[in-house]
Order: structure tokens, then C-alpha cells, then sequence
């Protein structure tokens, strides 16, 4: 019923558009223009519903030509690719081309280098802002769970400054500081040793384990670690700074992933753990028999991945990346945000 | 419509910078035609961390000119800015300075002598070299060249300790190169006078605040005002403030405001004798004018990092800077509008620009539109000047500053009307030259053209010669 009723409306705006001018004179007139509200609105609803339809009868084409071209065995038309923000972002001269000599030779003598070598093993200081209480703690828990070798020391009344120079002379080789205001967790501060740079991240959308449903638990086993879509310089380096802080040879029986997601500038956390399973896939009830054999020989070879996320989920935006250890009266910087980078939704700095 | 484009910027004339990083590259960029896009041409030497480029002075001139480049591994270098073949290399462990070690006393301050000590007819190269441990050495190198053909000319090389405590950060040499300058960490402002090796000022520490608070010393950069007097300094802290000191009024700054809040990394002066432009270490480029102290205006232009270096160009109103950013960028410094950028892959630690550069297909449009800059500069200097002679406009602001700051610092304002008074001399005596200097131009764009074809025939003076 309800089908017929949208195919009588769509058949009569159709039939009106051919009738007359005048009505396609009105529907073209904004109405935006029209003073009246009932008038107006009537308007609007029916250039939405006229819009809609179209919109339907497009796709339904879309879809018949493809069940056509699937019957008669031809290709079936290309698949048109959504635009998105990130595939129209804006041309950058600092993304990174692959075989780019320079590039390969800043990166051997950045400060990661050493730490990405296996020199030496990470080891990471974790404290906290001065005050700190609920989620703070709580969420530093669990990161100690994440990343492996890290050390957590109560933050006191320690000067940060300070704080850098007792991990310098104790061979850490980063310095992970959690910001926390009102009781939540909103900055992440990592420091590399011995001589930076310093990343001051804005930390939102925290999620604990627990708070996370049907969540793991992970083991202790080095996990394996994931970056995603660092693309620019900036990008590389703030990537190579967050894998200096996992050991570079992950124990794959662990089976533990962990998950820095760069997105519109924005890099999302997630940790899981991960299983490969050979799953029988249901068959269909009917014809079972007929199947059966050929199914066994199947599902034999079939190995599904299952994800099971034990948190914690949080996301991390760059706010400044320093040269240097943390200095925050004398402190030069390698990239601030700016107010005036904001003029494009469609430009990227990771 | 999303934009897919970059928004364009307008070219700029036709240029040649030299830049250095930290892998211990040289890159040249170069712009050609009427308005061009700046482009990177060549890239000399081979990526390197302990050749990473630590200091370096160029000698623009017209023959011969020359590129000092201090490396972190302890190497001072003279590079050809044309081709770049290394002409001379020496080590600053050999210069003889007591307790040195590459490691951890890096070369901080260089400074090649353009005009006095070269005239010889030896062609030795003077070099001033300071460290950061306060050690600094004047020293003449012999080019390869010139090295087999006057075998009398041997290196003199004199050492003296600027500081024993303390850590140099900047230091610069005056146009004349009579008298220099060297300041940093735990070190007040100190001036030598380079014929006796002899200090001949120090600045003192600004007065407490009200609160009784003082900040300890540390300059990060420094310059002479003008090139017609080394009298005047412009200093840069790292607690945000820019001092004017006068060495014939006071050892206490005369001028002295903040700007922003992060430390000021280079402060670089402009022709005119007034004007400095000031970076900091968060990317901000602005310019000031130091008679008043009046901020003039930023730079603005998604400058994202700490800039380290800036160089004006000696003809055209033209302002390179670079740093942490890694890119090479070009301004307007009448209009303080960023003419573009180029993107430079490394952190950026100096820059340099090469004003004998005309590109050389299009030499009619090329050299038209300077002349058409430089008659631009010169009306609107003009104007200046006009507005500054009116004594009138001039006593009322004196009166104004002096209600401003009461009787307590009337010393400092006689001063500083002491100093305007003698600007104004001195403008009138800039303008004369620069007329002067705008015939001998004009008669130079001739000659040049004349002595590019003796210099062919010459093989022993070395040719510019640029691609295409």
C-alpha cells in the first residue's frame, strides 16, 4: 500500500511537471523567498519529497543495471567512490613520497633511531599532573598494561624539568605524562630522552576497560603495534615517536594489537586481541545433504579473525610538537597549532 | 565544491637563497622570471648528522664571493655559493683553543669578513669564530686556489676569551666590521672592539621590577640598528623581551618591550636604520620600529614552527626566513605579505641570499621591475622622511613619551632625543647615499654586462655562472 501511494505521488508530481510551466517556475522559486511560514514550509516539503524520489529512482536504476549486467555475464558498471573530506584534502608538498632518500636519512638520524635499532629497549616513566584522583589512576593502569617496561612514579611535587633530568640519569627513554583536569583525563604529554622532542597531545573520548562491553583482558606479551595513515613529516614523526614507545619485537603468540589510527588529524587508541578460528559456516537447511560433502571440504580450509577489544579507547590530538625536552617558558617549537591553519576542513598536518 | 586547489600566492622577483640544515645539506632555491615561483635547484653535499650545519656567513659580492659554513663535527668550511666547491676547510680543533672538544663547545658564532681584511693581495679569507664555551678566534684562511700561487701569505690566527662562564648563544659583527658583539646564557651583552682585542662595553641588568623581581640573563639574539653606527644594539631574550641598548648613553637598555610569550630567536635589522624584524620560537615573524618600540606589524602565514634565521635582501624590500618548519619562506617587507613558500624537507637552520642573482632569460623584464621596486622603496622612504622632518610632529610625541613616563626616566628620553636627533642626521646623510648609490646602480647594470665578458676571458677569477 504504502509503495503505491509514493508511486501515485511520484507519478502526479511527473505528470504536473510535464503539464505546465508555471509549476516548474514555482518549484524553482527558493523557498527561502517566501514570506509566508505555512506557505513556505509546503514548499520546502514538497521540493525535499520531489528530491527523495529522485534520489530512490536513481539508485533503483543503479541496481537494475547491475542485476542486468549480472545476468547477461558482462562487467558491471563501476561503483562510484563517495567524496569524502579525506579523499578531497587539500594537496600537501610535505607528504611523504615513498623512495625518497632524504627522508630515509632524516629518519636514520632522528632521536628514534637508537630505540627503533633494538640499541636499546624502551622504558618508559609514567606519572601524572600534580593532582590527580578517579580516572586518572585508574587510566594509568591500564596504559601500564598496554605499554610494556613502563614504570610509574608518583608525580609529588617534582618539577617536570626536573623529573627529566632523574629519568635521563636512570636511562628511561621516555616520559609519558598524564594531564588531568576536574578529575578526567585531557592531555598526554610524551617526552622523549635524552634530548626530545617533546608532544603535548589533547586526549578526549576516553573509554576505561570496564567500562567497555564484552572487553578482554590482555596478557603480558609484547604486543604487536599498528599505525595507521601518518603520512606528512610531521606524520612520520610523531609516529616514529609512538613506536619508540613499544618494544620493536612483538611476541605474536600473545596475539595483542595495538592501534594508533591517525584520522583527520585526529589519532584514535584502540587495543584487542585477536583469534584465527576455523569456523564451520551454517549451511543451509534444504539442501544439506547434496551440500555436505563439498561444504566439509570448505569450511576445513576457512579461517575467520574474531576481535575482541580490551580497552582502554581513547583519541589524541596534536596540539604542540617541541624541539627539545620540555621547556615551557624557553621552549622552541617544531610545529604549534595556529588559529589560522583552520581555514580548510579539507587540510591535514598528520 | 570543496576546494581541491591551494590557495596561490604571489610570486616574487626573480631571487637566489641559500639555505643549510641540520643533515648538512646546502640548498640552493631559485626564482626566475618577472614573478616566479621560488624552486629548489640544487642541494650540495650528502645527508649527514655530524655535518649538520651549526653557523654559517655569507660574503655577497659582486667577484668572488663566499659561503663560511660551520659543521657540528668541528669542520669550518668556505664554499664557492655558485657551484658549491669546498675552497678552503679548516678544523677548529687546530685554531689552538685551550680546552676545546668538538662534542660539547660547538662553534656558535661565524662571521666571514667581507670588505677590510680581504683587500690584501693575498686572497686569504678573515673568519671569526666563537664558541659556546666563550672562546673566539680570528683567523685567516688561504683559499686552495690562491694557496700554491702566494706561498708568503701565511694564516695569522689570534684567540681570546670573550667569557669564562656562561654560554654564547649569539653573536653578530658590525657593517664596518670594526666591533663585535657577543651575548647568551649567563652572558650580559659584550662588545669588542676587533682592531685591539679589547671589550669595550657591557650592558648591566634591567632594574627590578616592581615587585623586586628579576630574570636571569640570557640573549638569544643580537645585532647591530643601523650599518652607519655601531653605537646602537638590538638584543633579543629568552624571557620574551626586545631591549634597544645605546653604548654612548647607558649600559641599561634604553628601549625594552615583550613581544608574545616565547623566546626570540633571531632579530634581524632592516636597511633603513630603524627597523628590526623579530622571530620567536613558537613561528612568529614580526617587524618593529626600534625608535618608539611600536610593534609595526606580524607576518602572517600558517608559519608553524620556531624560525631560525632571517635574512633581508640588500636591494630589493625582500625577506627570507626559515627554521623548524622546514620551509624557506619569502616575504614583502613593506606589505608584510608572504610571497611564497618552498618546502625544504629538513629543519632549517640559517639562510642566506645571494643579491647578484638576475636570472637570465628574460634580463629586460627582470631588471625592469626591480628598478620599478627600488623606485618604489625610494618614494616611499621619501615619505617617510618628510613626515619625520616636520619638528613639530616629532616634539609632540617626545612630550607625549616624556608625560608617559614621568620625570624618573627623563634621562633615558634625553637620550633617546639625543639619538632621534642624530637619526635624523643620519637620514639625511642615508639619502644622499642612496642617491648615490641608485646612479652608481644604474651605471653598474651596464657595467656588469661589460665585465661578465672580461671575466670570460680571465680564468684564474672565478665566473659566475648560474644554469639556464
Amino acid at each position: 500500500m504504502v509503495a503505491g501511494k509514493r508511486k501515485d505521488r511520484a507519478s502526479e508530481s511527473a505528470a504536473g511537471d510535464r503539464g505546465d510551466g508555471e509549476e516548474i517556475k514555482k518549484a524553482k522559486l527558493l523557498p527561502s523567498l517566501i514570506r509566508n511560514k505555512e506557505k513556505r514550509s509546503k514548499v520546502y516539503a514538497n521540493l525535499k519529497r520531489d528530491k527523495k524520489s529522485e534520489k530512490r529512482k536513481q539508485a533503483k536504476a543503479r541496481e537494475a543495471a547491475e542485476n542486468r549486467a549480472l545476468e547477461l555475464g558482462e562487467e558491471p558498471p563501476p561503483k562510484k567512490i563517495p567524496r569524502t573530506i579525506e579523499n578531497t584534502r587539500e594537496p600537501d608538498e610535505t607528504v611523504c613520497k615513498p623512495n625518497d632518500e632524504e627522508l630515509v636519512a632524516a629518519n636514520d638520524a632522528d632521536e628514534f633511531s637508537k630505540i627503533l635499532k633494538l640499541e636499546i629497549p624502551p622504558k618508559i616513566l609514567i606519572t601524572t599532573c600534580r593532582f590527580n584522583s578517579t580516572r586518572g589512576p585508574a587510566f594509568i593502569q591500564e596504559l601500564m598494561t598496554v605499554i610494556p617496561n613502563a614504570h610509574y612514579y608518583k608525580r609529588g611535587t617534582h618539577e617536570l624539568k626536573k623529573i627529566v633530568e632523574y629519568a635521563k640519569n636512570k636511562e628511561f627513554t621516555s616520559i609519558v605524562v598524564v594531564h588531568t583536569n576536574r578529575r578526567e583525563p585531557d592531555a598526554l604529554l610524551i617526552i622523549n630522552l635524552p634530548d626530545g622532542p617533546t608532544a603535548h597531545f589533547k586526549l578526549s573520548n576516553l573509554v576505561l576497560r570496564k567500562d567497555i562491553k564484552h572487553h578482554g583482558n590482555p596478557t603480558s606479551h609484547k604486543p604487536e603495534l599498528v599505525l595507521n595513515n601518518f603520512t606528512t613529516r610531521l606524520g612520520y614523526r610523531i609516529g616514529r615517536m609512538i613506536q619508540s614507545l613499544f618494544p620493536q619485537e612483538p611476541f605474536f603468540r600473545g596475539r595483542r594489537v595495538v592501534t594508533f589510527h591517525n584520522q583527520r588529524d585526529f589519532i584514535f587508541f584502540r587495543h584487542h586481541r585477536y583469534i584465527f578460528e576455523s569456523k564451520e559456516k551454517k549451511d543451509d537447511s534444504k539442501d544439506k545433504k547434496a551440500q555436505s560433502a563439498q561444504s566439509k571440504i570448505n569450511t576445513e580450509g576457512r579461517v575467520i579473525a574474531r576481535l575482541q577489544e580490551c580497552g582502554p579507547r581513547f583519541t589524541l590530538k596534536l596540539v604542540t610538537l617541541q624541539h627539545g625536552t620540555f621547556d615551557s617558558k624557553g621552549g622552541e617549537f617544531e610545529w604549534v597549532h595556529k588559529a589560522d591553519m583552520d581555514t580548510s576542513r579539507r587540510r591535514f598536518f598528520l | 565544491m570543496p576546494r581541491i586547489t591551494t590557495v596561490e600566492t604571489p610570486g616574487c622577483p626573480p631571487l637566489r637563497a641559500l639555505t643549510t640544515d641540520v643533515l648538512g645539506l646546502v640548498k640552493v632555491v631559485e626564482a626566475h622570471g618577472k614573478v616566479g615561483t621560488p624552486k629548489l635547484v640544487e642541494t650540495w653535499g650528502s645527508p649527514d648528522v655530524s655535518r649538520s650545519v651549526l653557523a654559517t656567513s655569507f660574503a655577497d659580492r659582486q667577484t668572488n664571493p663566499l659561503l663560511a659554513v660551520a659543521r657540528r663535527n668541528g669542520v669550518v668550511e668556505l664554499l664557492n655559493p655558485l657551484n658549491g666547491d669546498a675552497l678552503a676547510k679548516v678544523m677548529v680543533c687546530e685554531l689552538g683553543l685551550s680546552n676545546h672538544s668538538t662534542e660539547d663547545d660547538p662553534v656558535v658564532g661565524l662571521h666571514l669578513f667581507r670588505t677590510k681584511k680581504t683587500a690584501l693581495s693575498s686572497r686569504l679569507s678573515v673568519l671569526l669564530i666563537c664558541t659556546e664555551k666563550g672562546k673566539a678566534c680570528l683567523r685567516s684562511i688561504p683559499l686552495k686556489e690562491a694557496s700554491s700561487l702566494d706561498a708568503s701569505a701565511v694564516p695569522t690566527s689570534r684567540n681570546w676569551d670573550v667569557s669564562t662562564a656562561g654560554k654564547v648563544i649569539c653573536s653578530s659583527v658590525d657593517s664596518e666590521e670594526n666591533y663585535a658583539l657577543f651575548g647568551g646564557r649567563g652572558i650580559e651583552l659584550n662588545m669588542w672592539d676587533l682592531e685591539s682585542y679589547n671589550r669595550i662595553w657591557t650592558s648591566k641588568l634591567p632594574r627590578v621590577n616592581s615587585l623586586g623581581i628579576f630574570s636571569p640573563t640570557c640573549f638569544t639574539a643580537a645585532t647591530f640598528l643601523s650599518r652607519e653606527d655601531h653605537r646602537k644594539i638590538v638584543a633579543g631574550t629568552n624571557n620574551y623581551q626586545i631591549r634597544l641598548y645605546d653604548i654612548s648613553a647607558q649600559r641599561r637598555p634604553v628601549v625594552s618591550f615583550d613581544f608574545r610569550e616565547s623566546p626570540i630567536k633571531v632579530v634581524k635589522e632592516d636597511l633603513n636604520g630603524h627597523t628590526v624584524y623579530v622571530g620567536t620560537g613558537t613561528g612568529d615573524l614580526a617587524s618593529f620600529d626600534m625608535r618608539t618600540g611600536k610593534l609595526l606589524g606580524c607576518f602572517v602565514g600558517k608559519c608553524s614552527g620556531s624560525i631560525r634565521s632571517i635574512a633581508r635582501h640588500p636591494e630589493l624590500p625582500l625577506l627570507a626566513s626559515c627554521g623548524l618548519d622546514s620551509y624557506l619562506r619569502i616575504w614583502d617587507s613593506r606589505t608584510r605579505q608572504l610571497l611564497s613558500a618552498v618546502f625544504l624537507k629538513q629543519h632549517l637552520t640559517n639562510v642566506a641570499i645571494d643579491s647578484h642573482f638576475y636570472s637570465e632569460a628574460p634580463v629586460g623584464d627582470a631588471t625592469d621591475q626591480i628598478r620599478d621596486l627600488q623606485d618604489d622603496e625610494q618614494t616611499e622612504a621619501g615619505g617617510l622622511r618628510a613626515m619625520e622632518k616636520s619638528p613639530r610632529g616629532k616634539k609632540n610625541s617626545i612630550e607625549k613619551i616624556k608625560k608617559k613616563m614621568g620625570n624618573k626616566t627623563q634621562m633615558v628620553v634625553e637620550a633617546f632625543e639625543l639619538s632621534a636627533s642624530e637619526d635624523e642626521d643620519m637620514d639625511k646623510q642615508t639619502s644622499l647615499k642612496r642617491k648615490e648609490l641608485t646612479k652608481l646602480k644604474r651605471s653598474k647594470n651596464l657595467k656588469r654586462k661589460k665585465r661578465k665578458i672580461i671575466a670570460n676571458n680571465e680564468d684564474q677569477i672565478m665566473l659566475r655562472c648560474y644554469p639556464n
